[in-house]
């Protein structure tokens, strides 16, 4: 159990390109945080910094206050489990939790129990004695998550451990992770491009994209108030809606005029338009596929849209609309509450309106791309 | 199944079938002019009622004389020349063909690219040309003639590190990860190439072993050279040659097939144990997922 602190992290390869540019963030004790992005974001190059397995071009990496830049991998006291599992083909199961435990030259007798406590907790107590390739990949990824475990370290890293599983599988291991996480109640660094994943299992998330860190919060804070058009687009799934917009400031108020509907924005926001000394401008507006109300018929501020594609996901449809400006919007409309006509409506070509509060609009300005409210 | 379709794959399978009969005659007929020349010595190397070379080839009087007197000649001291510098060749010619096949593999150190390219331009070169320079070196050192066992086992050693190509193929193939999972459990770089890569690799350490071993056992060229005409440093290639001169073949030439056949007993041996191994190692590299 250990704190991590980045100041100022940056990794530049020999082809000088930089991966990673001023990392800052700092991990408490016991703190599960995911770093979450788009492939080539340098979350997992960051993590291999944490690890040891890359060189710091620049800044400080401190585990538990101690510097630890020039450590080896096997001083700074870290558990690692990678994506591709990583395990010794030559070895049983058994042998391969028990490796780490060996080098340290611990005795036997405690390696089996630690051994076995380990297998007891993940349930691969009946493959000790196989071998890697007789195992399923859920089956291999416990081994490797055994592996890491009874090695007791400060830091447990895991870098996409579920990427290689199937979706069904994933979201087992994913429950089990949680519990795992209750169990040893330590500190996690988890890195995944799934923001499902991001947002179920960290305490706080850390959003990268093209080396920069985007945004770092609790997964509430990033799902309510994203930062700019990135953030706001990466997480949530469906992705969030993005539509031009005009935002208008009238008296001691401000309103969103899209599409011929007038949305008069709640005093929190207006109170920090003011602040910000926002004028009347030209506006991205955000707003989530489960925050917009779908309608039958035309009502006030109510915007038209026009069918492309209807998904049936079982509790829900996915409707997938573009607006009068071509704007694409996605919808998600719950189908218990929905008559036959109202489903047999939804079909392509056909007009139908939607509308939303102002609570669930997120501002953008969209030359800096930044949110004009939150952040 | 319908009569023409029947018809038509009874035709494939004969079709088939002769193929393949006329390729196992060919493979036949192949091997028996390959094993000829192999069976005539082994039948030579019996032949007791004359030691010169005569028209027919299974022997008339049989015996194994021929092996008795080989123990009355310098032949042990060349078989045991032979065998020091094989064995100690192929132990250290292994130790560093895997080290540097390992470093080149895993490691990435300025002016590695170079350096490989410089070794695979380095070995285009004939060995022989660099003979002259060799002996001269060697000669300064006391290491020719009768003292030519350690000087072998230098020049077949201090080039080695050339030969990792197939090896560091092989190397490229095993996941990274693995190297790096086992930094992480606290393994040192020795530690991870014995505990880890080398298990792995049986079939190619076992290929670098006997690719090792084989050099030196069948040497000529630098053997004769080297040893210059002293028969305490020649090897077997050397000495059985020198029975094969115009003056001595004669009275030589049974013996020289039973010592032949001596020669390949051990090759032979290492090959039929570690055959799997050996086929395993050399296309392993390749395709090893």
């Amino acid at each position: 159990m250990a704190s991590v602190k980045l100041t100022d992290v940056k990794k530049i390869y020999d082809n000088k390109v930089t991966a990673v540019h001023d990392f800052n963030l700092e991990i408490k004790d016991k703190e599960f945080v995911v770093f979450v992005g788009p492939s080539g974001c340098g979350k997992s190059t960051t993590l291999r910094m944490i690890a040891g397995l890359e060189d710091i071009s620049a800044g400080t990496l401190e585990i538990d206050g101690e510097v630890v830049n020039d450590l080896q991998p096997k001083d700074r006291d870290i558990a690692m489990v990678f994506q591709n599992y990583a395990l010794y083909p030559h070895m049983t199961v058994y042998d391969n939790i028990a490796f780490s435990l060996r080098l340290k030259k611990v005795p036997e007798d405690e390696i089996f129990t630690r051994v076995t406590n380990a297998a007891q907790i993940l349930g691969i107590t009946e493959y000790l004695t196989r071998k890697p390739r007789a195992l399923s990949g859920g089956q291999r990824q416990r081994v490797a998550i055994g592996r890491a475990m009874v090695r007791n370290a400060k830091v447990f890293l895991m870098d996409e451990p579920l990427s290689n599983l199937d979706a069904k599988l994933r979201n087992q291991m994913r429950a089990e992770i949680i519990l795992l996480r209750q169990k040893l109640d330590t500190t996690f660094v988890y890195v995944t491009h799934d923001q499902t994943e991001a947002m179920t299992l960290g305490d706080r998330i850390v959003i990268m994209k093209d080396g920069f860190i985007e945004q770092v919060g609790t997964p509430q804070e990033v799902f309510d108030m994203p930062v700019n058009l990135f953030v706001a687009g990466f997480i949530g799934s469906p992705q969030m809606n993005f539509l031009k917009a005009k935002l208008v400031q009238e008296g001691s108020g401000y309103c969103v005029e899209i599409l011929g509907a007038r949305i008069p924005l709640n005093a929190d926001q207006t109170a920090v338009l003011e602040k910000k000394n926002v004028k009347s401008q030209d506006i991205i507006l955000g707003v989530r596929p489960e925050h917009t109300t779908v309608l039958f018929e035309q009502a006030e501020n109510a915007i038209e849209c026009t069918i492309d594609v209807n998904e049936m996901m079982g509790s829900e449809l996915h409707l997938h609309l573009s607006s009068a400006n071509d704007d694409k919007i996605i919808v998600r409309l719950p189908t218990v509450d929905l008559t036959k006509e109202q489903r047999d409506s939804l079909a392509y070509g056909n007009k139908m309106y939607i509308t939303f509060p102002a609570k669930v609009m997120h501002l953008f300005d969209p030359e800096t791309e930044r949110s004009l409210i939150d952040g | 199944m319908s009569e023409t379709t029947m018809k038509r794959h009874m035709g494939l399978k004969a079709s088939r079938t002769l193929g393949n009969t006329l390729i196992y005659i060919l493979l036949i007929v192949i091997s028996i002019i390959w094993l000829v020349p192999f069976f005539c010595i082994v039948l030579q190397s019996f032949r007791v009622e004359s030691t010169w070379q005569v028209g027919y080839v299974i022997p008339k009087v049989w015996g194994i004389d021929n092996y008795r007197n080989l123990f009355s000649t310098d032949f042990p001291r060349w078989y045991i020349n032979t065998f020091i510098t094989a064995v100690c060749t192929a132990l250290l010619q292994t130790i560093i063909v895997l080290c540097m096949s390992y470093t080149l593999s895993r490691f990435r150190f300025k002016m590695r690219k170079p350096l490989m390219r410089f070794m695979l331009i380095l070995g285009m070169f004939p060995g022989m040309l660099a003979m002259i320079i060799l002996y001269r070196v060697l000669k300064d050192l006391g290491l020719t003639q009768a003292n030519a066992t350690p000087g072998l086992i230098l020049v077949y050693v201090a080039s080695s590190g050339m030969g990792y190509y197939v090896s560091k193929g092989f190397f490229d193939t095993i996941p990274k990860s693995l190297d790096e999972a086992a930094r992480i459990d606290g393994a040192t770089r020795f530690q991870i190439l014995k505990k880890i890569i080398l298990p792995l690799s049986k079939p190619i350490v076992i290929y670098t072993i006997l690719t090792a071993f084989m050099g030196p056992w069948g040497d000529f060229v630098f053997a004769r050279y080297i040893s210059f005409g002293a028969s305490a440093g020649m090897n077997v290639a050397v000495g059985l040659y020198n029975w094969l001169t115009p003056d001595q073949i004669n009275n030589n030439y049974t013996m020289f097939c039973a010592g032949g056949v001596l020669v390949a007993i051990p090759v032979t041996l290492l090959f039929l144990f570690l055959q799997k191994y050996y086929v395993e190692g050399v296309t392993g590299g390749a395709v090893k997922g």
